[in-house]
């Protein structure tokens, strides 16, 4: 193991904020990222005049904007900017920030994804998948026709691989429940009653094979994290988790018979880090539904095309299994920052701050973002060590 | 409700072509006259060669579930009293992928791989859309 490339372990994340996350009202957006930042830099110990670039991503509501930065008071920034690359956006925000570092063209470049789409008492289906878009031409017809955002897609796609691999609904609910006995043990999570296989099979249908517990979350808040160099970094408040690999790759529709975007993705990322997939030791997924923890297993190279069901009913990603994953609950039962909830969950495991739900192993942790359709995707390696 | 708007297509200058090949039965699509890739959705350039010839040709309507699933829950007003709908990605022959679902009354059990054939239903507010059923057998 180890890595030639000139990137690798070259930055870390320094600092690590987040806001309250779930059912919290009486924020906009840009107040949560505001705080999600401050608390960023409180957290590495930096003064906010030191912090010289931003790049934030907003999310269902687009309640954050450029903007942000006279909200937070930074005067004197040389890089900033507005990404969206859905799900994959914040894994590409910490990519980008850490060329910025290492090419001298920023020393702390904060990263932030702020939401408050819930409003009280309208379900998180309604946030999310309404469907009237404002959609013109051929497209107009979807909503109609049963395709209002994304869950059908994704559903679809989940039956096409029972049909072609014999993955069962047993092993998408085994993802849920693996989720939720790692949200048990994180006080942020929003979902932390017990759940078991009854009580998956038992939860409503949205569009099958997806059950509610299928489907993510919608959560408000934000999360911010902080890119430093790694010499910088290391003179901070808190222990560097270290950029050790970070990669994107991307494709225009869902295809079997070509390289996923995820395997191309990871097997970059794993490159740059100068490691395989069997030297992962923790992994933190971008489970926007059960079945895309499925297909990332397989994609990433932990197990076999159509083995990623098998895999997860295993009990692989629980405490003790062979890849401990989504160790705070994930989106599915933790809260939905987009990409942020995989990152900041590496962070805190890779610091050892994980208290109830602490895995012993985290040297090598790989980390995704999944958006659109399977049409965006960015993966981390991070790692407590710089080599 | 004040939200209980209907998901109402709406017709753009581009997507003309379609909506009126629908009107009688013909799923219409475009085919770029320089390379012969067909289009889904609406493009202004070949995806393929970057061409500007453009042309809308009556497609095949026939093709195979490429995925299937059935909606169960739904916030729009237009499907209260339908579900379950049985929805299709369809590969069609032409080689895109269309979204739609089978048509009312047509047995759901479906398969990935199954061949599809292509008919018109009209929404609440009379536009016709293509949906599917089984290929007749041949």
């Amino acid at each position: 193991m180890g890595s030639n490339h000139s990137l690798s372990g070259r930055t870390a994340i320094s600092g690590l904020g987040m806001t309250e996350l779930g059912r919290v009202y009486g924020r906009t957006a840009t107040d949560f990222a505001v705080e999600a930042v401050v608390r960023a830099l409180a957290d590495a110990g930096l003064a906010k005049s030191e912090l010289d670039g931003l790049l934030l991503n907003a999310g269902i509501s687009q309640g954050i904007d450029l903007s942000l930065a006279q909200a937070i008071g930074l005067p004197a920034l040389s890089l900033q900017t507005q990404m969206n690359g859905f799900g994959s956006t914040a894994g590409q925000m910490v990519g980008y920030a850490a060329m910025a570092v290492s090419a001298g063209l920023a020393k702390h470049v904060a990263c932030v994804f702020a939401d408050a789409p819930l409003v009280p008492g309208e379900r998180a289906g309604r946030a999310y998948g309404g469907g009237r878009t404002g959609r013109r031409g051929m497209s107009s017809i979807l909503p109609a026709l049963g395709f209002a955002g994304p869950i059908p897609y994704y559903a679809l796609l989940a039956q096409r691989h029972m049909d072609l691999y014999g993955t069962t609904q047993d092993q998408l609910g085994a993802v849920a429940l693996s989720s939720r006995a790692w949200a048990r043990r994180n006080p942020l999570a929003t979902m932390r009653e017990p759940l078991d296989l009854a009580g998956y099979h038992a939860s409503p249908w949205i569009t099958e094979p997806f059950h509610v517990l299928d489907c993510c979350l919608v959560s408000n808040g934000a999360i911010c994290v902080i890119v430093s160099s790694a010499e910088s970094a290391r003179d901070l408040a808190r222990p560097p988790v270290y950029v050790r690999g970070a990669a994107q790759a991307h494709q225009l529709e869902w295809d079997d018979t070509v390289p996923s975007l995820a395997q191309r993705s990871s097997r970059a990322a794993f490159e740059m880090a100068g490691c395989a997939p069997s030297d992962i030791t923790l992994c933190q997924i971008y489970d926007c539904y059960t079945f895309t923890v499925v297909t990332t297993l397989e994609d990433y190279g932990f197990c076999k095309r159509g083995e990623g069901g098998p895999f997860a009913a295993s009990g692989a990603l629980a405490e003790g299994g062979a890849l401990p994953t989504n160790t705070g609950g994930g989106m599915l039962s933790g809260y939905y920052m987009w990409g942020m909830t995989p990152i900041s969950e590496a962070v805190i495991q890779a610091r050892g701050d994980g208290g109830a739900r602490q895995v012993d192993r985290t040297d090598l942790i790989a980390v995704s973002g999944n958006g659109g359709i399977f049409n965006y995707h960015a993966t981390l390696v991070l790692s407590p060590h710089a080599r | 409700m004040a939200e209980d708007a209907r998901a109402t297509p709406a017709v753009d200058e581009r997507s003309v072509p379609f909506f009126e090949a629908a009107e009688r039965g013909v799923l219409a699509l475009q085919r770029c006259g320089d390379c012969g890739t067909f289009l889904h959705p609406v493009r202004g350039r070949c995806t393929s060669c970057a061409g500007t010839a453009i042309e809308w040709v009556e497609a095949s309507g026939r093709g195979h579930v490429f995925a299937h699933g059935r909606l169960r829950r739904s916030y729009l007003p237009e499907h209260e009293g339908k579900l379950p709908l049985t929805l299709v990605l369809v590969e069609l022959d032409e080689r895109v992928r269309f979204a739609s679902r089978l048509a009312m009354g047509e047995d759901a059990a479906v398969r990935t791989g199954d061949r599809l054939a292509v008919v018109f239903e009209r929404l609440d507010d009379g536009t016709p859309v293509p949906v599917f059923r089984r290929e007749a057998a041949r």
